[in-house]
């Protein structure tokens, strides 16, 4: 369903993303792990075209793009097969938490007003957040917020929500009810790729972990695979320190 | 020559200059209503960097804010009918409305971009990262979030924008300030009468600036 194809991305000279190759299939739960600075929300954003990689194909569900010769009717077609769950959360200020979920509906896909609110309700009460429906982001605690950044992500009609440290900018007491959001998500199959520190939500949740160092894939398997009897040197050695440090 | 000051006239030049004060405010309120439209088109030209139109847009705002306010009106209504016959049919009125539309634009745009790239950009991501379009996420979530710090700037011009309605008088534009200016020249009663308008001027603003106040917490209060 989601194929990427020799993705690279360069800063100038720095080349971020060198020869990325991957496949997921419907359903499945992708984490990728690897040090900070290694090009992982980097390569989530170039899923969705926030950065424009400097060259390789994307193909999410029926949109093939291709950096070489893309357009801005691509880039949004693109966009709407995904979703995508920020590390600061990114909620729009000026709307309450109802109208953030429903503002994609409304906007992007034309469903009437009243048949989003009462979809994106029903979403939001799904995150544990019936009571907060017309509260501003601004009231909100960070859990709060990122829940409802995961809900507003679920009521868009994308194949994929991609997930950049949804939990990194959180307070640790908050951590564990976005992770919650996300284990149940994984169990209803919502296909998903999940940048992320948090090694025991990839040991458990993951189908599949992809190990990210330097711009490269440098190892991907399942999270037996991966945790308990790595290829490379290096995934060795990543993995001892996460695990030590008790991520 | 020295007079006693007058009070009992200024009580009874009142009146007379409020039944002008309509032509001041409307002349305000267009003049304002026109800015704004102008305005937001000059700053959105300027945050996309559309090319070429954007270079035009700079070199409109550097014209407007570089030079007086007097000079661009008589330019607009004794100079332009001299060159291009469709201005010769405008009134002064429509004239300083235009001109004070045209000055003020350039300030204001300058406000609204300011805004406008005070927003974090994180809300523009999050608006394209859904499948919005620019112009979607422009109207949806950054203007609405950009009105609301450019309020206090917009509503300083409008506020001066009322003031420099008194320069509409030099048009031929009868209102207030030029009524004051007759009422002065038949009366000899200069400083009654200025101080009279003066007045008038001072408490307009006055009341806008509460509307201001009042309109600031509203929107502060919305998140």
């Amino acid at each position: 369903m989601i194929k990427v194809t020799s993705l690279s991305k360069k800063f100038g000279d720095l080349e971020v993303l060198k020869d990325i190759n991957f496949e997921v299939s419907q359903g499945e739960i992708i984490v990728i792990i690897g040090p900070s600075g290694t090009g992982k929300s980097t390569l989530l954003r170039c899923l969705n075209y926030l950065e424009t990689p400097t060259s390789g194909l994307i193909h999410i569900g029926d949109v093939n793009i291709d950096a070489s010769s893309h357009t801005a009717k691509e880039v949004t077609a693109l966009r709407k097969q995904s979703s995508f769950v920020f590390q600061n959360y990114s909620l729009f200020a000026n709307k309450t938490a109802l109208q953030n979920v429903a503002e994609s509906l409304i906007t992007v896909w034309g469903v009437p007003k009243t048949e989003a609110l009462a979809k994106s309700e029903a979403i939001l009460i799904k995150v544990g957040l019936k009571d907060k429906l017309h509260i501003y982001p601004s009231q909100l605690s960070g859990g709060q917020q990122q829940r409802v950044g995961i809900a507003r992500a679920m009521a868009a009609k994308g194949e994929v929500i991609l997930f950049d440290e949804p939990t990194s900018a959180l307070d640790p007491e908050w951590v564990d009810e976005v992770l919650a959001v996300m284990k149940q998500l994984a169990v209803e199959r919502q296909t998903m790729i999940v940048v992320t520190h948090e090694m025991q939500f990839a040991k458990e949740v993951a189908d599949t972990v992809i190990f990210m160092e330097d711009g490269y894939i440098v190892e991907q398997g399942s999270p037996q695979q991966i945790f308990e009897n790595p290829q490379h040197q290096r995934t060795k050695a990543f993995v001892k320190r996460a695990l030590k440090k008790g991520y | 020559m020295q007079s006693s000051f007058d009070f009992q006239y200024i009580i009874e030049l009142m009146p007379i200059l409020l039944k002008y004060l309509g032509v001041t405010m409307e002349m305000a309120l267009w003049g304002f209503v026109f800015a704004l439209i102008l305005a937001l088109g000059l700053a959105l030209v300027r945050v996309f960097k559309i090319t070429f139109i954007q270079h035009l847009v700079s070199l409109y705002i550097s014209f407007f804010r570089g030079t007086p306010l007097l000079v661009q009106l008589f330019l607009l209504y004794y100079g332009f009918p001299q060159f291009m016959p469709i201005f010769v049919g405008m009134d002064a009125f429509t004239a300083a409305i235009i001109g004070l539309s045209l000055h003020f634009s350039a300030y204001m745009a300058e406000s609204i971009r300011a805004a406008i790239l005070g927003i974090d950009k994180s809300q523009m991501e999050a608006c394209l990262s859904l499948g919005m379009t620019r112009f979607q996420a422009m109207k949806r979530v950054i203007l609405p979030q950009a009105s609301r710090v450019a309020t206090p700037s917009l509503m300083n011009y409008f506020i001066d924008m009322i003031k420099s309605t008194s320069l509409a008088f030099t048009l031929g534009v009868v209102e207030i300030m030029a009524k004051a200016q007759m009422e002065a020249s038949s009366s000899f009663k200069f400083f009654e009468s200025f101080l009279a308008v003066a007045i008038v001027y001072w408490v307009v603003v006055i009341i806008f600036t509460r509307i201001q106040h009042l309109l600031e917490y509203k929107l502060n209060k919305a998140y």
